[in-house]
């Protein structure tokens, strides 16, 4: 987990407070590099100069709105944005979408909703970085898309691949199974809810000591489930 | 369009009739009354009658002649003379006694047939047959008129019935052809205005010529379009401007209220702090959490109240939006005081209708918080969904305190409370389940609150399903 936590995070909001408090919610969950910006102009500067690997902008600057820095900073490199924004408006949320957020929160916020949205994106963008995930009894590599048990390489299908990683980039929450079944099967998976659970099946045999009993993948009754990550 | 034209029409045709009876009714009346006045005044004896009377009341006795008493003294009553003319000699062999003196002794044909037309010495005459002769009786000047007709063509009398008829069509139609001639503009004027105040009522703009006989009306329809139409854009711009106040007013709280909810939940995780302090901290950020929902229901039910809300209908899966919500819920209880269970039939997975995703998760999710708010405490959250033929119904129930008779009552009936003039404590109370009844209702569908068999407060969300 180590590897996310020291990623360049470029922080762009107009309200110095704001910032300092973001600042210290990143800061209290280990991550240690942060720039910050409080306008577009500066925020464009400390980008050029700093080249961010993860960006959480404000909607409304003074010069200009968050929309449109994101284009430019789109322009320079790509990177995964957060916006963190008082306007929570639904047309406000496609717009934010729609111009190529990954994630839009609306203040106020608690710090950890904030941390597991950065976490959750960090890690689908920068999965391939480090590959290796400990479980409870196994490690999953998902580079190799394959499960180290007991020093024993258990490869994983394609489906098993994709429902792991849905998990993973939600790990310690609870995922629904039409967004796991949207994961495996595209748009509108009506109907895939035995199959998930055979997949469900064949993946704890892989990962767990005793498939029967789980305690990395467990079962929320009727609406999910939910993978535990052991952290160093 | 048609419409107003239809009932023009009728109007004309109506008033039309009520013309073309009246002159009937008139004609009638008229004739009647005439008719009544002719006998009326006609009622003594007509003078031809006297004269005729008189001949046969003529009596030769001895190579004189005498009138029978009875007849001298009508004849005093009308003022009247007579003579008795001589068939072959014309000489007048008798005369009454009051004989105006220039009344001549001889008549030649000539005179005969002048009197019996006309006037003698502006006397008029009458003629009556008697035996020996013609008795002629003159009545006072200005007494009668007379005027004897020079004669018909016979022709025209054998025509009269049709001539007659074809006079009684020619003057309907004159009537006609005046009526339309003098209503045509006044027709034409009133068209426009019919039609301008039957779109009155719809709010739409109204422009109505101001020409014609009705000009004057036509610019007061307009007049009163315009201020209706005034009226409502002052209207739509008063609720434009709450609407916008407050999506205003709750857009700058949210920054100030996302630093003490940041500071709050990093104090929380904490691990240095004693117990007391961590249950206040607990106390803020709870709060803080209730303002936020405050401000975000706040926003949306004015929206929702004044529809600048767009309701975006897809085709969704009310059984995905109902996990989602649960989901969301079970990832941010942090103590797992509200455990939330997903008591639906397992073959339940799919129940797609028509809605707005984003709004709908809205609703559940604000009625899963109106648990965890009435229940401090904790209590366990209830989830389910029921596909009928045709509805749908997603239930959030609890096992907590619940509420009583009276308070399910006040909920399920209680009006908008944007729209009651109660301005007294129950404000609060419903702003969450406000704006639930509205999401729900903008589906076209119902909420219903009553008591759950789990012990706690069950409302249900009753969807239908389109075919």
């Amino acid at each position: 987990m180590d590897y996310i936590k020291q990623k360049r995070i470029l922080l762009v909001d107009d309200e110095a407070a704001l910032l300092e408090m973001v600042i210290s919610i990143l800061k209290n969950n280990g991550f240690q590099h942060i720039r910050t910006a409080e306008t577009m102009k500066e925020a464009i500067t400390v980008a050029n100069d700093y080249k961010p690997e993860f960006a959480i902008l404000d909607v409304m600057l003074p010069d200009g709105d968050g929309f449109a820095l994101l284009k430019h900073l789109r322009e320079m490199a790509d990177y995964p944005v957060l916006f963190l924004t008082a306007r929570g408006e639904d047309e406000d949320k496609f717009a934010g979408f729609d111009s190529g957020a990954d994630d839009y929160l609306v203040k106020p916020f608690l710090p950890k909703e904030l941390i597991f949205r950065i976490m959750a994106i960090l890690r689908r963008s920068y999965k391939g970085e480090n590959p290796k995930v400990n479980l409870n009894h196994c490690e999953i590599d998902f580079e190799r898309a394959a499960v180290v048990k007991e020093g024993e390489d258990i490869p994983l299908t394609a489906k098993e691949f994709e429902l792991l990683s849905a998990l993973y980039r939600q790990a310690g929450r609870i995922v629904t199974i039409d967004a796991l079944c949207e994961a495996a099967w595209g748009e509108n998976p009506f109907g895939y809810e035995n199959s998930l659970m055979a997949h469900i099946r064949r993946i704890r045999e892989k990962i767990e000591e005793n498939p029967s009993k789980p305690v990395s993948l467990l079962t929320v009754k009727g609406l999910g489930y939910k993978l535990i990550v052991e952290e160093h | 369009m048609k419409s107003e034209l239809k009932s023009i029409s009728k109007l004309s045709m109506r008033f039309l009739g009520l013309l073309m009876m009246s002159t009937v009714i008139l004609a009638v009346l008229n004739l009647l009354f005439i008719s009544i006045f002719a006998i009326k005044e006609g009622a003594g004896i007509s003078p031809w009658q006297v004269a005729k009377d008189s001949a046969e009341a003529i009596q030769q006795e001895n190579g004189s002649y005498t009138l029978s008493e009875e007849m001298k003294v009508k004849l005093k009553e009308e003022q009247a003379w007579a003579v008795l003319i001589d068939d072959t000699s014309g000489k007048v062999i008798w005369n009454s006694d009051d004989l105006p003196e220039n009344i001549p002794k001889e008549y030649t044909l000539s005179d005969i047939a002048s009197l019996t037309r006309g006037y003698m010495d502006g006397y008029p005459t009458f003629t009556g047959e008697a035996e020996d002769g013609l008795i002629v009786v003159g009545f006072p000047k200005d007494s009668y008129w007379k005027y004897m007709q020079p004669g018909w063509d016979y022709q025209f009398i054998k025509n009269i019935p049709i001539t007659l008829l074809i006079l009684v069509i020619c003057n309907i139609a004159l009537i006609f052809i005046i009526y339309m001639a003098t209503n045509y503009k006044f027709l034409k004027s009133v068209g426009p205005i019919v039609e301008g105040i039957q779109y009155l009522p719809k709010k739409e703009m109204v422009n109505v010529k101001e020409k014609g006989a009705l000009s004057e009306l036509a610019a007061n329809i307009n007049q009163t379009s315009a201020i209706l139409q005034s009226q409502q854009r002052m209207l739509k711009r008063k609720e434009e401007a709450r609407s916008n106040w407050i999506a205003g007013v709750s857009h700058d709280i949210r920054t100030p209220l996302s630093m003490v909810m940041g500071y709050v939940g990093q104090l929380e995780e904490e691990d240095k702090l004693d117990q007391e302090s961590r249950q206040k901290i607990t106390v803020i950020r709870k709060q803080s959490e209730k303002m936020k929902q405050l401000i975000d229901d706040l926003n949306l039910a004015s929206k929702l109240e004044y529809n600048m809300q767009p309701i975006h209908l897809k085709d969704e899966n009310l059984v995905a939006a109902v996990r989602e919500v649960a989901v969301e819920f079970m990832n941010i209880d942090l103590e797992g005081k509200y455990p939330v269970e997903w008591t639906a039939d397992e073959q339940v997975s799919v129940c797609v209708i028509p809605a707005d995703k984003s709004l709908l998760k809205r609703a559940i999710s604000n009625l899963i918080q109106n648990c965890m708010n009435h229940n401090e405490d904790g209590c366990t959250i209830y989830l389910s969904i029921d596909i009928g033929e045709s509805k749908c119904v997603i239930s959030v129930e609890d096992n907590g305190i619940g509420a009583t008779k009276e308070q399910i009552q006040h909920l399920n009936n209680t009006p908008h409370y944007m729209l009651g003039s109660n301005s007294s404590g129950e404000l609060r109370h419903g702003l969450g389940l406000l704006i639930v009844k509205q999401i729900i209702s903008s589906h076209g569908g119902e909420v219903v609150i009553e008591q759950s068999h789990y012990g706690g407060l069950a409302v249900r969300m009753v969807l239908p399903i389109a075919e």
